[in-house]
């Protein structure tokens, strides 16, 4: 009878956990089917609180998820997150359409506004994230990419992907058109002008407006635009405490753009001062015309060139020099 | 002769005729701006001695002490074993020889004549000699664009202009100091040849092309200028025979010359910086072939023959450069094209070219810092420039604009861009002086004549001297600026440093030197110095020692070892100078001066560089910082750091040393800190030695232990 009894215990048991593992066989296959069928869809898949919860942290897993925590929504202005957000797309795409695409590994999402729980449950108050969450057990230290020293260009992404999951993804970046479509059509535009005016030609020997062209280059470069387009600077700066606005940087190592246009203008005045001294020479009108121009002249070389000076002196400490007024 | 009655200096001058005089004037100004190039170069060796600056002037030191002993030919074969120990590097084929070539003919001739110098004081004085040969280059440069007046004005500007000084003061013994020179010649003489049209001309434009390839990188600059002047001459058809003679000569002559350089070998044929002046070359052919062509032919002809031509030719280039593509001969639309277009994409995107300092942008306050009055007198002198065009006009105006748009994205090329400022506001202010000048009243003679001309207008004579005066003063100005920042910023050589002490006066660290020599004197002759790259080369030329890596950072994975040593523990530290049997280890310690940039601040580039190699991947960055990501010494700082090797070596028995008042001790003067771990002793080190002000400290590794303790 007892023996009787414990086989039937047995089979129950047996029973039991096979159904148990049925089942757990069939939500593995469930979640797998489930995944591949929103990733033949979209490359990054859009988790919610819930699906997050199901899919990615509940076992059984055979497979490795990399999820990027993100706020995407223009009302929390986080600018990083959507440049991370295209770099994560490019992997994800270089990952949906290469010869090893399988089921062993996804990239999804979490929005902070579609799933604050999850956000909540990993402790994270900052945006964006990466994570890997590996096929089995917890995720450890590694898992949370560094984006920090790295950054998130996607081939660096996906150096840690192959570092976490043994899988190598190769990055495909689409080639960027628009430059050379912008270029294409910058030549189109001033070759169709030039077709228009074929018979009037003369325009391209005029030498005033190439002296002009060679001069707004001088003027461009001596004011210093070339390091505004390189470091990108800002407009002018304003104090915190005291309101006050400044627009000429206090130190020697950097300059505002508002400062830069400033010292264009300061140039060029002094530059055309010169220029009238010698028109008032060389032109021919009565002399009033001549005088008022030399002294109107004379005058602009000497002010603008004071005012250069001063607007130096305030960057450079300790300058000993000065012209007419400090 | 009116004039005998004057006193007696006066009197032998005005005796001669206006030419002689006028000769004589230019003479002595041009001597005195000669002169003045050279001697306001001087104000280093004023202030410390006669000594050689920076880093890769050592290098250059020490193969022109070579070139001198040896000859030529071993220099040309010089295998250099003290360096990159032990790979060694082959010097002969990997720089430029001209300026060593110079100064050891230099100094070769002067010990012929037995006027006895050594080379080091040939090579402190060099650049300031060349400036003043610049400055007399200029003159006649600029006298081939304007006149001898513009000249003049521009030799002096030149003299003195800070942008030039930076890189060619007394002790900076570098490329640069002789190239500006080489550049200037080969312009004048190209401008000559284009004028001219004469082979003789043509000829010494391509021998002075050849210098400068010898002497400088910077030549690729030149060889795109000049083509681009004929192709522009080209488009204004100002191209004629002239100019064909002159630049056929000068690149075939050119091109063949620089390629006898070793180091250039067959770039000039190869790479893509030099593939526009090949082009240029052609379209000089056809251009020619053309014109000779339209005169042989009716114009009906010519016409026909021509849309002919041009439509096959056009066809055929079309299909080449599609074929190209097609089979990946060329890529037309990568980065690389738009980094030609656009050079801050460079920066942007290629992080090594950003991390250097030499490699910054200019912002406007070091334009108006190194060219002062220049900023603005040199557009002037682009529009008298623009108002009478010629060809050698042309060639200046696109070497300025060239120029300008180039030293704005690197601060570096300040240093081509100042001649040309100098020749254009030289003209700029001898054409705004010649104008006014004349206006001056002198005498009441004069003034009846000029109201008979009708050529005048009310208060010209008071117009006229204000102009002057505003005019002399700005030169005035220019002078002191340039001598105030030639004084301040750029008579420092960083070997030998100061300090302003507390009751004001300067305090000399000579620590280097010092060092330098102890190892000199107290080690053996095959010794290996182990020390981080940047001061590789002061070491080889000075001690006279084998080192692992230098200035010349061709290895990476060899200074990444480095790096290794650096960033381990001791026993690990220990099996990496086994292998590469160092026997000293050199740091530089800032600690107790104050010296900011010393191998503490550098470690993290040792980290990183360490770290970036395959036997270095357990090298991690991260593990440096503190878990909130500083980088600190004190006592909260990371312990691995606290306990590699360049800390140690930097902090050994430092924590006993008291360093500010009311400071505990062992307080590091750079960091602002007290150091973290201060009780410590080096197992597989032992200190040799540690100079005065504790900059440079030096240790020696300890021999394995005998094997049967």
């Amino acid at each position: 009878m007892s023996h009787l009894l414990k086989i039937l215990a047995l089979l129950i048991c047996i029973s039991v956990t096979n159904s148990v593992y049925k089942k757990k066989e069939d939500s593995l296959s469930d979640k797998v089917s489930q995944l591949t069928e929103w990733n033949n869809k979209k490359s990054v898949i859009r988790l919610t609180g819930d699906k997050f919860r199901e899919l990615v942290k509940t076992p059984p897993k055979n497979y490795s998820v990399i999820v990027m925590l993100t706020a995407l929504q223009s009302k929390r202005q986080c600018s990083v997150c959507k440049q991370a957000n295209d770099e994560y797309l490019i992997l994800a795409n270089s990952w949906r359409y290469s010869q090893q695409f399988s089921d062993r590994l996804f990239f999804t999402m979490v929005d902070y506004d579609e799933g604050p729980d999850v956000f909540q449950s990993l402790k994270l108050n900052t945006a964006p994230v990466f994570m890997h969450f590996p096929a089995k057990g917890k995720p450890k230290k590694g898992d949370t990419m560094d984006i920090h020293r790295v950054g998130f260009a996607a081939e660096q992404i996906a150096r840690w992907v192959q570092e976490r999951t043994d899988i190598q993804v190769r990055v495909f970046r689409p080639p960027n058109y628009s430059g050379t479509l912008a270029l294409a059509l910058l030549f189109s535009l001033i070759g169709g002008l030039l077709y228009l005016k074929r018979n009037n030609l003369e325009f391209l020997y005029n030498k005033t407006s190439w002296g002009i062209g060679a001069l707004a280059i001088i003027f461009a470069m001596t004011s210093g635009q070339m390091w505004n387009h390189i470091r990108g600077p800002p407009l002018m700066h304003k104090n915190p405490q005291t309101g006050q606005m400044h627009y000429v940087h206090a130190s020697s190592q950097g300059q505002f753009i508002m400062e830069t246009y400033i010292v264009m203008l300061l140039n060029t005045a002094v530059v055309v001062g010169f220029i009238m001294l010698n028109e008032a020479h060389t032109m021919k009108s009565d002399g009033r015309k001549k005088r008022i121009m030399a002294l109107v002249g004379l005058g602009c070389v000497a002010i603008f060139f004071s005012l250069l000076l001063s607007v130096f002196r305030s960057k450079y400490q300790g300058y000993p020099y000065s012209f007419l007024f400090k | 002769m009116k004039t005998s009655s004057a006193p007696f200096g006066a009197g032998w001058l005005l005796r001669m005729s206006p030419q002689k005089q006028d000769t004589l004037l230019k003479l002595m100004i041009l001597t005195i701006a000669a002169i003045l190039a050279f001697s306001t170069r001087l104000f280093s060796v004023l202030q410390f001695e006669s000594v050689i600056h920076e880093f890769d002037p050592y290098f250059n030191y020490r193969t022109t002490l070579f070139l001198a002993e040896k000859g030529f030919y071993n220099f040309h074969n010089w295998f250099d074993d003290r360096a990159w120990y032990p790979l060694g590097r082959i010097i002969g084929g990997t720089i430029y020889p001209g300026l060593m070539v110079t100064s050891a003919a230099i100094y070769n001739v002067l010990n012929f004549i037995n006027i006895t110098i050594n080379v080091r004081n040939v090579c402190v004085f060099l650049a300031p000699l060349f400036a003043s040969f610049t400055t007399v280059v200029t003159y006649l440069f600029t006298k081939e664009l304007k006149d001898a007046g513009a000249g003049l004005v521009a030799a002096s500007m030149l003299a003195i202009v800070p942008g030039y000084i930076s890189r060619s003061v007394a002790g900076s013994y570098d490329n640069e100091g002789i190239a500006i020179f080489c550049m200037l010649l080969t312009y004048t003489l190209w401008v000559k040849a284009a004028k001219t049209g004469s082979l003789f001309w043509s000829v010494l434009c391509a021998l002075a092309y050849f210098y400068m390839v010898s002497s400088w990188g910077g030549y690729v600059f030149l060889i795109n200028l000049i083509p681009l002047h004929v192709l522009i001459l080209m488009f204004t058809g100002r191209f004629s025979h002239r100019i064909y003679v002159a630049y056929s000569s000068v690149y075939c002559i050119g091109t063949i010359l620089s390629m006898q350089i070793a180091f250039v070998g067959f770039q000039p044929v190869q790479s893509s910086e030099h593939m526009a002046a090949l082009g240029v070359f052609g379209l000089c052919q056809i251009h020619a072939f053309v014109d000779y062509l339209r005169s042989k032919l009716s114009v009906e002809q010519f016409n026909l023959l021509f849309k002919s031509l041009v439509l096959i030719s056009g066809s055929v280039m079309f299909g080449a450069a599609a074929v190209a593509t097609a089979a990946g001969k060329i890529s037309p639309w990568t980065g690389r094209f738009y980094s030609l277009l656009d050079p801050s994409y460079a920066k942007n995107n290629i992080p090594i070219i950003a991390s250097v300092s030499e490699h910054q942008p200019t912002a406007w306050s070091s334009f108006y810092f190194d060219l002062q009055l220049l900023v603005f007198m040199f557009p002037v002198g682009l529009y008298y420039c623009f108002s009478k065009l010629t060809d050698a006009n042309i060639f200046i105006i696109i070497y300025g604009v060239t120029s300008i748009y180039f030293s704005g994205v690197m601060v570096r090329l300040m240093l081509v861009l100042a001649p040309v400022m100098c020749i254009l506001s030289g003209i700029g202010v001898s054409s705004v002086l010649n104008t006014y000048m004349k206006n001056l009243d002198v005498s009441t003679k004069k003034d009846k004549k000029q109201k008979k001309s009708d050529n005048t207008y009310p208060l010209k004579n008071e117009i006229a001297t204000g102009v002057i005066m505003i005019m002399t003063s700005f030169l005035i100005m220019y002078t002191f600026h340039c001598t105030w920042v030639t004084s301040e910023a750029y008579s420092s050589p960083s070997i030998v440093l100061t300090a302003r002490g507390g009751d004001n006066g300067k305090i000399i660290f000579d620590d280097f030197r010092e060092a330098y020599y102890w190892l000199r004197q107290n080690t053996h002759y095959n010794a290996k110095i182990m020390s981080w790259w940047d001061y590789g080369y002061q070491i080889t030329a000075i001690a006279n020692r084998t080192v692992l890596v230098d200035n010349n950072t061709w290895n990476n994975t060899h200074i990444s070892r480095v790096g290794q040593a650096m960033a381990s523990t001791e026993d690990k530290a220990y099996e990496i100078m086994r292998e590469l049997d160092v026997d000293y280890v050199l740091v530089i310690f800032g600690g107790l001066t104050g010296y900011s940039s010393d191998d503490i601040n550098k470690f993290l580039w040792m980290v990183r560089i360490g770290g970036s190699t395959d036997r270095g991947s357990h090298i991690k960055e991260a593990d440096y910082y503190t878990p909130q990501g500083e980088f600190r010494v004190d006592k909260d700082g990371s312990p691995i750091l606290l306990n590699c090797l360049m800390y140690k070596m930097c902090y050994y028995r430092f924590g006993s040393v008291y360093t500010e008042g009311g400071k505990p001790t062992g307080y590091d003067r750079v960091r602002n800190t007290e150091i973290g771990n201060k009780d410590f002793e080096l197992e597989v080190l032992e200190e040799a030695y540690t100079t005065e002000h504790w900059l440079v400290r030096i240790y020696k590794v300890k021999n394995l232990e005998n094997r049967g303790i």
